[in-house]
């Protein structure tokens, strides 16, 4: 275990050596100019707006709708009337004894 | 990671150029060619070297509205650099051809020195050999392009995990479980170049 332990770590050394010994390999010197005759054929850069900007400006957008909806919203539920959930159970209840209990003595 | 001496100076270029002095860019372009440069050689392959980084300088380019004033513009140019080379490797994924010749008995024989060597003299020797660089890339080359980008970042350049998942824009545990895949893979693979010789 120990042996196989000590080979990678050898092996490791071995390979890093290697990989570092890619940064020696020469390059041209012309890409530099291809770079910048693509940028210059590219032009001035739009500032494209990040996401979150962008998040910010559709949020800002929605403003206006969702308040109009939210006093929309107001105005018809201000113009209902509220019974609470307990009082229609209450009135059913009530009308249901009623009805049967004029059922039963047949009035 | 070192610090960025010319931050503030970048920051000022970066603004001209975002203001339209397309040509202010060479000076960004000529400061840093030679650390793109460094970066892109150890990932790629050396014929695609200049065309990688030139893609990295127009992406850079195109990037510069997104560049925050008080981010070091190394670092952030450092991860578009390794996140283009990992592109590139994603792209040449898909239409590659897997190699399907196994190394030589040249290269079977130097994967069992240097896995018996131990002083670190012979380290430098048997690395600055040929072999070394073909079983290097004949082993990157078997793996996915995850793999290989993590295994080249943490494994053989040294960057703690959090490091490299900054470069690459990843969580730290997807680096973390990457890293122990394919350093996994990799010595199965060394272990089965082994095996085949001593058949």
């Amino acid at each position: 275990m120990n042996q196989n332990k000590d080979e990678h770590e050898a092996l490791r050394q071995i390979l890093r050596q290697a990989y570092k010994e890619k940064e020696k390999v020469e390059v041209g010197d012309e890409w530099q100019e291809q770079v910048m005759r693509r940028i210059r054929e590219l032009g001035e850069i739009e500032a494209s707006p990040s996401s979150l900007v962008m998040f910010e400006q559709l949020v800002w957008r929605l403003v206006p709708v969702t308040c109009l909806l939210i006093l929309g919203l107001t105005l018809l539920l201000s113009s209902f009337d509220f019974i609470s959930g307990y009082d229609v159970i209450q009135l059913l209840m009530n009308s249901t004894e009623e009805i049967t209990l004029n059922q039963f003595f047949g009035l | 990671m070192d610090t960025d001496p010319h931050s503030s100076a970048d920051a000022e270029v970066v603004y001209q150029v975002v203001s339209g002095d397309v040509n202010a860019f060479e000076r960004l372009l000529k400061r840093y060619e030679a650390h793109v440069l460094r970066i892109v050689k150890k990932h790629i392959p050396f014929d695609k070297v200049e065309e990688v980084a030139q893609d990295v300088f127009i992406r850079i380019y195109q990037s510069l509205p997104n560049f925050k004033r008080d981010d070091s513009f190394k670092q952030w140019l450092s991860t578009i650099t390794v996140r283009t080379c990992y592109d590139f490797w994603r792209k040449h994924y898909r239409y590659r051809e897997i190699p399907i010749s196994s190394l030589s008995e040249k290269h079977q024989a130097w994967l069992e020195e240097a896995m018996a060597t131990r002083s670190s003299q012979s380290f430098d020797d048997i690395a600055s050999q040929k072999e070394a660089r073909e079983i290097l890339d004949w082993a990157l080359d078997r793996l996915s392009p995850e793999d290989r980008m993590v295994l080249e970042l943490v494994y053989l350049e040294g960057y703690s995990v959090k490091e490299a998942a900054k470069l690459l824009g990843w969580s730290t545990a997807k680096v973390k479980v990457r890293s122990f895949r394919s350093r996994k893979k990799l010595h199965k693979l060394f272990k089965e170049m082994s095996l085949s010789r001593r058949k």
